[in-house]
């Protein structure tokens, strides 16, 4: 009572709370979370990579700083990672294992989860076979997981229909570097960022998305002497294309023609590297005769790119002593991801950028750990970036793991649109969903959630409550960041140490225990892959012995090396104790037939939902530096929910006008696969006119509804960046009406039906 | 800590090699020499609107998400594809000539010998008049507190040569410290270099942060991210009663002091009584212990009279506060039946003190960083409200039987209720012809929003009720009073003061909720995150 009177009256300032006390390590620290120790780990949110300090204080994480020792980062690090501890305890967090029971989730002992979910699992693959049993994972966990996660469903489970939510994200690129080189791994580092003359970033907005890539921008003029050219290569004006000193605004899903036309120009022009040509790369001739078809005029026509500013971009990118291009979501997220990514390598081919400071292309991943799942084996791969369909990987692989040959499959599994495809079909009953949550991140919701429906059992193991995981069974309460060590895989191929820094969240698990535990629940299994692990560095003796040779070799490195050197990145063996910066640098073969890297030539297509008089916008999704995915981490952090707590649509002041709207109305978006209620409007130039940009984070404005089920027909990726919509507001609740000739004039080179309006015309007639 | 010591021994003196400032944990900054100060340099070409430096601020001083220091504003200019993204990190701007340390009544701010400007917690009392006086809406209320808090540039970090938060987490090295020469800078390069869009005008507090900016294209609409969030102000509850109930007390005491004195002339009127005191103490002795339950710390309100050299809310807090005693002593007179000249001799600094004291309170809203409060006429309206004092001894008088001199007592206060219409029909037309070269166009227009759309019914009944009570109903009771019905005319004029002071009470509430401060450009949803 009196200490209310007293707070009342202002006698209590709170001054202790809000004092500063000094800290042995980073000086002045807020006392009231004065760390008792600090431990050095990496970031678990995005691809980039960064080196950080965990502040434990009463065994709780209190502080995150950025380690200015890490090449990544030196010391900085985003508003999402600054803010990491603040998830690790958030109320969303699952308590342990759980069951549903009468439509409610009950928290249970980890027998009886595995016990029934196992024995569900058995049940099924006696009825309708082992494949009918589907792994959906992610990018989240540790590599050590990944393989003993892949390694469990692959041999213990015998299933080889097990993908990651990294086809949603990066199997683009990886399919475009196999195409290029034979295997996937991204041939250039951020050390680039600093060297080169001309930097080309395309459909990669890393300002939102990757902000401590800046870090490497801003150090170019300290390296070079001056700074770099900027190229922005992105139909929305983003916050990146602030930075450019060239900024294209190409029209949706046109880049690959507008790469064609880069190397149609400099062949014609002769501005090409002729010696590195000739001497490091294959297939040049066939391809030039394929380039024929991209002649600038024809380019710009496609692109709306103009003619001169080709030529003047071709000139810069293949003058300057080294260029770069980089890359993200706009490339890989597309019906022509692959090709794309192809065809951006083509580009550095020909004008002799690869393997050299400042001359790379470059992927830039999304998740901290999407390479490694890649590494250590799935779906399209078994561990090390071996082929299923051969016999001497295969051999090879079983021979170093000690298990029969025959239990290795023998060829790729499903990949996840293909999974999802096969629950639609009933092929598939029984799905384990680790780290990862479709029913926020995938396309064409609608459709996915009548296909989980089906199921006879879903498992979700995870460490939040997510809209997926409101859907399941039977939960997996995971251990996350901060709760468990192992390795993470930048973009650049940097393997960077993870630290377990305090206790798990009430009865919560390590993906790695959960998987070695629950093997046991299979006869023998336990056994045959398992046998007396007990900590994630027994997978990753064993990840050493498997990655050895291969590209993605591991074999040099311990934790405490990895740690010493602030992340290596691979291939380490002996040849390169301490790991090798570029991929491809003369002399480096390449894991092709032709042991060099290839020219591969792809045609550009028209889009295949395009606007119609129905759908007559074009609807491009992606990120905000505040969130992260879905929301189930960043969700829980308030200083960043405020900033941006809902989605909003970016929509061009004249078709605001249209639509007698103005910033801060409500409206709602449709598309012929669903509809999108109470999006707030934000009115910019940022998009043209014609175009309108919403970000994905968001479950209370569900935009994956109105995506589309197109995916690229070599990497599965969806095709999420173009979407035909309409729009309905207050005041035109009908939406925007095109004139015929506003489609012949914007979109004059595509002249056919869209198919969506076929479709519709054929219900109607249908419906009369 | 073995754990981190086996990486790296001490960050204290590790430095990041970006070759800037971020990544830092130590800095490196010469040593100031007399007449110089430390300052922020922030390079709009290099920001990429990561919000980083915000999350550091917050994560370093342990402040709660609703409470920033370091705010990003974004703006836009020109048309797709040519456009331009602005953004804005901006915290204190540690000014030569800081408005929150001048209008502060408690001398909680110190401007450092380094040039920080710095708020020291333990005095404040949170009566938050600097974030008021702050065109940069820097000084921000902390409610678990009670107290204002503010950047102070790290200062303790500073000082032992480590990097403040903000300038450590730029990825792009965006922020950094600088020295400056404030006489070169103010003379020089202020005009030039101290200059940011959608920033107030600099010659309010003489910032000192330096910008680098891009080409902004010349003539083009720089339009901010947050213009669609109107918000009205705070409706600061406490201080509409005190306000409107003090003036009410010195319009009174005016009223008694003149009387007294015609009666002293000889005029037949009738002497002020103690009844009329005891009426016009009381909305004072409501009214000031009210506005104490707008403060942080109500504990310290006494405190608030510190700054009588510089501060109007000392000087307001001072004046009233020795008004409202003098008026207890003149009561304690009065009961003791000194004689007239005495009272007078008594009333006369009393109506000094509640005159200046008025004239005190206005001036305290009389501040460039609020241009709708920034007017003339704040200053005549907070005057014209006294009306309410002649009603209310005119109901005194009707009620003692002197319905006669309710005659002369309410020519005056028409005079006064109409001048209050003026007043409104005043603002009316200055909105109403609002130009858009207005230099305050932006917080003016939005001012005339918030007026018309949000308080429009508000307003009405503003109107409305002042010209039934304050004008109607008095002039009736003048009828009445003239016919010698006292009763019928006592009972008009307490419906009439009753609605009279609702009707204040109104247009009080309405000049705190629609004024629109000046300040950076904000973020699309978190607004200027005030």
């Amino acid at each position: 009572m009196i200490g209310k009177i007293k707070e009342f009256l202002g006698f209590d300032i709170k001054e202790e709370k809000y004092a500063l006390v000094d800290d042995p390590f980073f000086g002045k620290v807020a006392k009231e979370k004065a760390p008792d120790k600090w431990v050095r780990s990496t970031c678990g949110y995005c691809g980039v990579g960064c080196g950080l300090y965990i502040g434990v204080k009463n065994g709780d994480p209190v502080y995150v700083k950025g380690d200015p020792d890490h090449p990544v980062n030196r010391g900085t690090l985003c508003p999402k990672g600054l803010s990491e501890h603040e998830m690790v305890r958030a109320p969303s967090r699952l308590p342990g294992a759980m069951i549903k029971k009468d439509g409610k989730f009950e928290q249970v002992s980890w027998d009886e989860a595995f016990k029934k979910v196992s024995d569900t699992f058995k049940e099924v693959q006696a009825k309708y076979g082992k494949r009918s049993v589907a792994v959906i994972s992610t990018g989240q966990l540790l590599t050590e997981e990944f393989y003993t996660l892949g390694k469990f469903v692959q041999l213990g489970l015998e299933t080889n229909n097990y993908d990651g939510n990294t086809t949603l994200c990066m199997a683009s690129a990886v399919m475009g570097y196999k195409q290029s080189f034979g295997s996937d791994g991204p041939p250039g580092c951020y050390e680039d960022f600093s060297h080169a003359e001309v930097i080309m970033l395309i459909g990669a907005n890393i300002a939102d998305n990757h902000p401590i890539l800046k870090l490497h921008i801003a150090r170019n003029k300290q390296v070079r002497g001056k700074k770099p050219t900027i190229i922005v290569v992105d139909p929305r004006h983003s916050k990146t294309a602030n930075m450019a000193d060239i900024y294209l605004p190409i029209k949706p899903r046109t880049d690959l023609a507008f790469i064609n036309g880069l190397c149609y120009i400099i062949w014609e022009q002769g501005w090409m590297d002729e010696k590195f040509i000739k001497e490091r790369t294959v297939g040049y001739k066939e391809f030039i005769k394929n380039i024929q078809k991209y002649p600038p005029q024809e380019v710009a026509h496609i692109t709306g790119i103009d003619v001169k500013t080709l030529y003047e971009v071709a000139r810069l990118y293949a003058g300057a002593e080294a260029a770069m291009s980089a890359w993200t979501m706009g490339v890989n997220q597309s019906a022509m991801g692959t090709d794309t990514v192809s065809a951006i390598v083509n580009l550095a081919l020909m004008t002799g950028n690869l393997g050299k400071p400042g001359g790379s292309p470059m992927s830039i991943t999304g998740q901290c750990n999407a390479m490694g799942t890649r590494e250590s084996g799935f779906t399209s791969s078994i561990p090390g970036y071996r082929n299923f369909a051969s016999a001497e990987d295969r051999r090879e692989y079983a021979n170093i793991v000690g298990v029969p040959e025959e239990l290795v499959p023998t060829e790729r599994g499903y990949a996840y649109p293909q999974i999802i495809e096969a629950i639609e079909r009933g092929e598939i009953k029984a799905l384990w969903v680790v780290a990862t949550n479709p029913l926020v991140s995938y396309p064409d919701q609608n459709r996915l959630r009548k296909a989980l429906e089906k199921l006879e059992i879903l498992v979700v193991q995870d460490s939040f409550m997510s809209d997926t995981a409101e859907l399941a069974d039977v939960l997996f309460g995971a251990a996350t960041w901060s709760e468990k060590t192992g390795v993470y895989t930048n973009s650049e191929r940097r393997c960077n140490l993870a630290k377990k820094s305090v206790p798990n969240y009430k009865d919560s698990k390590s993906d790695f225990e959960i998987v070695v535990e629950f093997s046991k629940y299979f006869e023998g299994k336990y056994e045959l892959l398992f046998n007396g692990w007990s900590k994630p560095e027994d997978a990753f003796e064993e990840w050493k012995r498997v990655s050895k040779g291969r590209l993605c070799d591991y074999s040099g490195m311990t934790y405490e090396k990895i740690e010493k050197l602030g992340g290596i990145q691979w291939p380490c063996n002996e040849e390169h104790p301490e790991g090798t910066p570029r991929l491809y640098y003369e002399g480096m073969k390449t894991w092709n037939e032709e042991g060099k890297p290839k020219f591969v030539f792809a045609d550009w297509k028209p889009m295949e939902e395009n606007i119609c008089m129905s759908f007559p916008l074009i609807l491009n999704t992606g990120r905000t530096v505040e969130q992260f995915h879905t929301r189930t981490k960043t969700g829980t952090i308030k200083i960043l929910e405020d900033l941006a707590p809902e989605a909003w649509i970016e929509l061009n002041p004249k078709d605001a006008e249209k639509l007698q709207v103005k910033s801060g109305d409500r409206i709602s978006l449709s598309s012929p696969r669903g509809r999108v209620d109470d999006v707030v409007v934000r009115v910019t130039e940022a998009v043209r006119e014609g175009t309108v940009f919403v970000p994905f984070h968001f479950n209370t404005q569900l935009v994956n509804k109105l995506t589309q089920s197109l995916f690229d027909p070599k990497s599965f990726e969806p095709n999420y960046k173009q979407t035909a919509i309409q729009l309905h507001s207050e005041k035109v609740p009908e939406g925007i009406k095109l004139k015929e000739e506003e489609i012949a004039g914007a979109l004059g080179y595509q002249k056919q039906e869209s198919a969506v309006e076929k479709i519709l015309e054929k219900e109607k007639v249908g419906t009369v | 800590m073995s754990e981190a010591k086996s990486a790296i021994d001490s960050f204290l003196d590790h430095k990041a090699e970006t070759g800037m400032q971020c990544g830092n944990y130590s800095i490196d900054i010469p040593e100031l020499k007399p007449g110089q100060q430390y300052r922020f340099h922030f390079d709009m070409t290099a920001c990429v609107g990561c919000h980083c430096c915000e999350v550091a601020c917050n994560e370093q001083n342990n402040n709660p998400a609703d409470v920033k220091w370091r705010r990003v504003g974004e703006m836009e200019t020109g048309e797709f594809p040519d456009v331009l993204q602005l953004f804005n990190s901006m915290s204190c701007n540690h000014c030569v000539d800081p408005e929150c340390l001048r209008g502060c009544p408690t001398n909680s701010y110190i401007k450092l010998d380094n040039g920080i400007v710095f708020h020291e917690d333990e005095t404040c009392i949170g009566c938050q008049y600097c974030t008021w006086n702050c065109p940069y809406e820097v000084p921000v209320f902390h409610k678990e507190r009670g107290i204002v808090t503010k950047c102070h540039m790290c200062v303790d970090k500073l000082e032992a040569g480590q990097t403040p938060a903000c300038v450590q987490a730029c990825p792009a090295g965006a922020i950094s410290i600088e020295v400056v020469d404030t006489e070169e800078w103010i003379k020089n390069d202020m005009a030039k270099e101290g200059v940011a869009p959608h920033l107030p005008d600099i010659s309010i507090t003489k910032p000192t942060t330096r910008y680098t900016l891009p080409d902004i294209p010349e003539g083009g609409e720089i339009r901010p991210a947050d213009e669609h969030i109107l918000k009205p102000a705070h409706s600061e509850l406490p201080l509409v009663f005190m306000t409107v109930l003090t003036q009410m007390s010195v319009g009174g005491f005016v009223a008694l002091f003149l009387g007294e004195l015609l009666h002293l002339f000889g005029l037949d009127l009738p002497a002020p009584n103690l009844w009329m005191v005891i009426a016009i103490l009381l909305p004072a002795a409501i009214g000031l212990p009210l506005s104490a339950l707008h403060l942080g710390r109500p504990g310290l309100a006494m405190t608030a009279m510190k700054n009588l050299k510089t501060s109007w809310l000392s000087r307001e807090a001072a004046a009233l506060g020795a008004y409202a005693g003098g008026v207890t002593v003149l009561a304690g007179l009065y009961a003791l039946g000194v004689p007239e000249w005495l009272k007078l001799l008594v009333e006369v600094p009393i109506v000094a003190l509640g005159v200046y004291g008025i004239y005190a309170q206005s001036m305290i809203y009389r501040i460039k960083a609020r241009p709708a409060w920034d007017r003339k006429s704040t200053t005549l309206r907070f005057f014209g409200s006294g009306y309410l004092g002649f009603l209310l001894v005119a109901v005194i008088l009707a009620m003692t039987g002197e319905a006669r001199s309710v005659l002369a007592l309410m020519a005056p206060m028409l005079m006064l209720g109409l001048y209050q219409m003026h007043l409104i029909y005043e603002e009316t037309i200055f909105y109403k012809y609002l130009d858009k070269e207005h230099p305050l166009y932006y917080p003016l227009s939005r001012t005339k929003r918030l007026l018309e759309e949000h308080f429009g019914h508000l307003k009405k009944a503003r109107l409305t009720s002042l010209a039934l009570f304050a004008i109607l109903l008095p002039m009736v009771a003048i009828v009445f009073a003239a016919a010698n019905m006292g009763g019928v005319a006592a009972f008009i004029l307490i419906v009439a003061l009753m609605g009279a002071t609702a009707s204040e009470l109104i247009g009080r509430y309405l000049f705190y909720v629609t004024v629109v401060p000046l300040g950076l450009a904000g973020n699309f949803f978190a607004g200027n995150q005030r």
